[in-house]
């Protein structure tokens, strides 16, 4: 029972790793709170399971849901850039348009995979894999995409991306069209978490238009999680505290389950996570200034 | 070398607070130049930069660089000529980067950025080359965050990122004002001599009549907007401050607002 619910924990964790991954991407590499990622996360397990249920290889289904993602991710990018909207109205925008979108990918509210081929079916007929089938290759994904995301970002091109959330002014002065970085990060960042919803529906054999609501919140706390409690002191690390972060915000989840919570309540238990994470900062720096300690004006 | 003529910027246009920062300004620098620039609060010095790098667009007027129209290039498209150093320390450098992570993206000014690794041993050897001329001990630091240098040692890597790959024009906005006198002094110093060995073409805006005046080859004031006195050669030379605001007073019938000034 408690190795059963603990596997579970594991397999969702990594799934929803490679969500954070992309929420990771814009919320801390281009300083950009994007809300399209409700929708987005959606949008990629609807994609996926409307396929699949067409016929179409699950293993194509799973990458065409990437590519659905990254269209809604430049969609933001392009009204946030072109358009002068703001992130937050911009992320809002796509977030509701996506609702329709989704409901119109599936056709109906949900979709129930029961009996069909996924990735995941696929996976456990390798050897060995019947009983951890999911957790390798939930582990093996996150792995290569945390990879291949550190050394992105160390190419030329990476350090331009970083460097636009950094300092916009600079980067630009040095030559990059930051709008088209903005635009390619939040692509990158969309694709990533589309991807993310095709693994988990396809592993829960279902997709429901409703199953992304609170996705950006989620991936904000395990963000956070992952950064208070590994660090963050190189890129490398910062990625794996972001793996590290979605894994434990799971484990949270399930404990608090299992203490008796509803399942319903878990929106508030995470946003208040990620409540305590940003007020603690200021909070630190009232207590400071009360006991006569350095404000930030005076550390100047 | 740079041209801007007749440039027209105003904010705000059409609101109560329209303001005409640059009032059909013209200038024109030959190569080599190293001109300072002065005036009081306000005078649209800033303002001249920023139209020349691109960070908007004037209102009418042309700017060229070596008869290269940039009147409207965005910014980013003005890279590969222009380069800038601003007064605040923490403007020219990325902070959560490391300081080998913001030279090589100032090394690659102005050029395409590509999907290969940016840093290798031989892009190392060139940084610690040039940190050591600094003589501030970053050679040995090259993945030290930027976060944590000082404000000095921070405008010192701005100015070296802005001179990596040599551009054809240098614009310095107050980029000694922010530091300490020393540190001031030392940047000023690091400055002189890149400018020397690599002839650059230099714009600095200094409130410090006394650099405006011994540094470079040529100086002009500003006042609303227009360059109202350009000294250089002989003048120059017999030039005091006390006969520099003379003269302001003079061409703009007004005091010179002195209150962020050095005088000596
Ligand atoms: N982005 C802006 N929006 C509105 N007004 C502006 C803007 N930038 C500059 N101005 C106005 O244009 C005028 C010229 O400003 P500018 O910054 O060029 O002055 P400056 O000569 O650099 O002064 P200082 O010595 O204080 O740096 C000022 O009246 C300023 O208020
Ligand atoms: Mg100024």
């Amino acid at each position: 029972m408690f190795t059963q619910i603990a596997l579970g924990t594991m397999e969702q964790g990594l799934m929803y790793a490679i969500m954070v991954l992309g929420v990771y991407l814009t919320f801390r590499i281009l300083d950009y709170a994007d809300l399209s990622v409700d929708g987005s996360f959606t949008l990629g397990a609807a994609t996926a399971t409307s396929l699949i249920v067409g016929g179409t290889d699950p293993w194509i289904a799973t990458g065409m849901a990437f590519i659905a993602g990254t269209l809604a991710g430049l969609f933001t990018g392009i009204l946030h850039t072109k358009f002068k909207i703001t992130p937050l109205l911009s992320g809002i925008l796509t977030m509701t348009a996506l609702y329709s979108i989704n409901l119109r990918v599936m056709g109906r509210a949900n979709i129930s995979l029961l009996g069909s081929r996924t990735i995941f079916s696929d996976f456990a007929k390798l050897p060995f894999m019947e009983e951890y089938g999911v957790l390798v290759l939930s582990l093996g994904s996150v792995l290569l995409i945390g990879a291949v995301i550190y050394f992105f970002l160390q190419t030329e091109l990476g350090l331009a991306l970083r460097a636009t959330g950094d300092n916009e002014l600079m980067i630009r002065s040095l030559g990059v069209n930051t709008d088209l970085m903005k635009i390619l990060g939040l692509g990158l960042s969309n694709g990533l978490v589309a991807f993310a919803g095709s693994y988990v529906a396809q592993k829960l054999e279902f997709a429901d238009a409703s199953m992304g609501i609170g996705m950006i919140i989620a991936g904000l706390a395990s963000v956070i999680i992952g950064e208070v409690l590994v660090g963050t002191s190189s890129i490398g690390r910062a990625i794996l505290a972001v793996i590290c972060g979605a894994v434990l915000y799971r484990a949270i989840i399930a404990v608090v389950l299992q203490l008796g919570l509803e399942a319903t309540d878990l929106k508030l238990i995470t946003s208040f996570i990620v409540i305590i994470a940003l007020v603690s900062p200021t909070l630190r720096k009232k207590i400071a200034s009360w006991s006569g300690g350095i404000s930030g004006k005076e550390a100047q | 070398m740079l041209n801007v003529h007749e440039v027209l910027k105003t904010f705000n246009r059409g609101t109560v607070n329209e303001k005409i920062a640059l009032n059909k300004v013209s200038l024109e620098l030959l190569p080599n130049d190293f001109v300072t620039v002065i005036g009081s609060n306000g005078a649209g010095k800033s303002t001249l930069l920023n139209a020349i790098a691109g960070n908007f667009m004037v209102d009418s007027g042309e700017i060229s660089i070596e008869g290269i129209p940039i009147t409207r290039l965005p910014a980013h498209k003005r890279a590969d000529l222009i380069s800038r150093v601003f007064q605040d320390p923490l403007s020219g450098t990325a902070a959560s980067m490391t300081i080998e992570e913001n030279l090589i993206m100032a090394f690659r000014r102005g050029k395409g950025r590509r999907l290969r690794r940016a840093i290798g041993p031989k892009e190392r050897d060139l940084f610690r080359i040039e940190l050591e001329k600094l003589g501030l001990g970053l050679e040995n630091r090259l993945t030290n965050k930027v976060s944590l240098l000082s404000g000095g040692q921070r405008q010192a890597l701005t100015l070296l990122m802005a001179t990596l790959q040599k551009p054809k024009l240098l614009l310095l906005d107050e980029h000694t004002a922010a530091l300490d006198p020393k540190t001031a002094e030392k940047v000023l110093e690091l400055t002189c001599g890149v400018t020397e060995q690599q002839q650059l073409t230099t714009l600095m805006i200094t409130h410090n009549l006394d650099h405006a005046l011994t540094f470079g080859n040529r100086t002009i004031m500003m006042h609303e907007g227009r360059v109202i006195l350009d000294i250089k050669g002989i003048e120059r030379n017999n030039m005091t401050i006390s006969r520099l605001l003379e003269m302001f007073e003079k061409a703009s019938g007004s005091h010179m607002n002195t209150d962020r000034m050095i005088l000596a």
